[in-house]
């Protein structure tokens, strides 16, 4: 099968280029497999990953396309010439290895621990079992950054615009029981580019490999606002 | 005053102007396809009645908001560049008061002659 994947060495390379690939396909095979076999033939081939299981978030590429993670990806399900990029918007360091910087501050952005105002209890603070129903579909982010590169919103304004993964994580928080920085975090996300950069275009639904939904999380911070506010 | 452009405010008034303007294309629909008015005069009296004029108005204000709202949003998202931005800005700002102005000034004529 043939695979043509972007190549960039910054210390030889002026722009990105091509490169193609024949690599043989084997029953089960994940897109990762085939990115080690190319590397296996040539050694100088970068990119990252490290779990091989869709948990770790470290090899998320742009696959045909689609911002997807190599290692749940199988590469029967593929269109041939498989062209693999790395996620786009971001500063390439080497061939499919970009420079995450910007993704991993919007996310520290959003304060994402729990914030308490009483005093901590000596145990556990309990949660109902509806209270925690809330948190799923929020709390299984694994930071790939699949949706922020895929939402042009975040390409044009990755400074001021939290993106979908920060702002999945920011309604995680509110929506969470024992988090009492309500108020805080609603103020830190007013003003027209943390939160409403968003256009509701939804790539980040289509490219989130975890399958989760921060378009809707955006909608319930919206909503939220809008109750504190009137 | 704060120093952020509004994030919240604009948001709202843009879904609240859409909704506006919604119904009240609606309604003209409405009103062109099974009670056409017949010339002129029909037309004058029907934008002379003092609710409809004002639900013109209304109509009117709601689509100059709903567009500020969105031309800012296309404006904030791709010219970076401040001067060019704020030239921008300032000329769609001009640009909907004149077109508010000239529409308002029709109804209010409509009332006079």
């Amino acid at each position: 099968m043939k695979f043509l994947v972007s190549r960039y060495n910054p210390d030889r390379d002026a722009k990105p280029h091509m490169q193609a690939f024949e690599v043989e396909v084997w029953r089960g095979m994940m897109l990762r497999d085939a990115l080690l076999e190319i590397k296996r033939q040539d050694e100088s081939f970068a990119f990252r990953h490290s779990c091989g299981e869709g948990v770790c978030g470290s090899d998320g590429v742009n696959v045909n396309g689609s911002n997807r993670l190599a290692c749940i990806t199988p590469v029967a399900d593929l269109k041939a010439p498989v062209e693999i990029r790395p996620f786009p918007g971001r500063p390439i360091i080497r061939d499919l290895v970009v420079d995450m910087s910007q993704f991993y501050a919007q996310y520290k952005a959003v304060e994402p621990w729990l914030v308490r105002e009483d005093p901590m209890p000596e145990q556990e603070i309990l949660q109902s079992p509806a209270e925690r129903d809330r948190l799923d579909g929020l709390y299984e982010c694994i930071l790939c950054g699949c949706c922020s590169t895929a939402c042009p919103s975040f390409w044009w304004n990755p400074d001021k615009f939290h993106g979908p993964q920060a702002l999945l994580t920011a309604w995680r928080f509110l929506a969470d029981s024992r988090d009492q920085a309500t108020e805080h975090r609603l103020d830190a996300l007013e003003g027209p580019y943390r939160l409403f950069r968003c256009h509701t275009i939804m790539s980040c639904v289509e490219a989130c490999p975890k399958g989760l939904n921060p378009t809707r999380a955006i909608g319930h911070i919206k909503q939220l606002m809008l109750e504190k506010a009137i | 005053m704060s120093r952020k452009a509004s994030g919240l405010k604009a948001w709202v008034l843009q879904r609240a102007t859409a909704l506006y303007i919604g119904l009240f294309t609606l309604a003209l629909l409405g009103v062109l396809l099974f009670d056409p008015p017949h010339g002129y005069a029909q037309w004058r009296d029907g934008f002379a009645d003092p609710l409809i004029g004002i639900a013109t108005l209304v109509y009117i204000v709601s689509i100059l908001l709903h567009a500020w709202v969105g031309v800012r949003d296309v404006l904030i998202d791709y010219v970076r560049p401040l001067g060019l931005r704020v030239t921008l800005l300032a000329l769609v700002v001009l640009g909907l008061v004149a077109c508010g102005l000239w529409a308002s000034q029709s109804l209010i004529l409509v009332r006079l002659v």
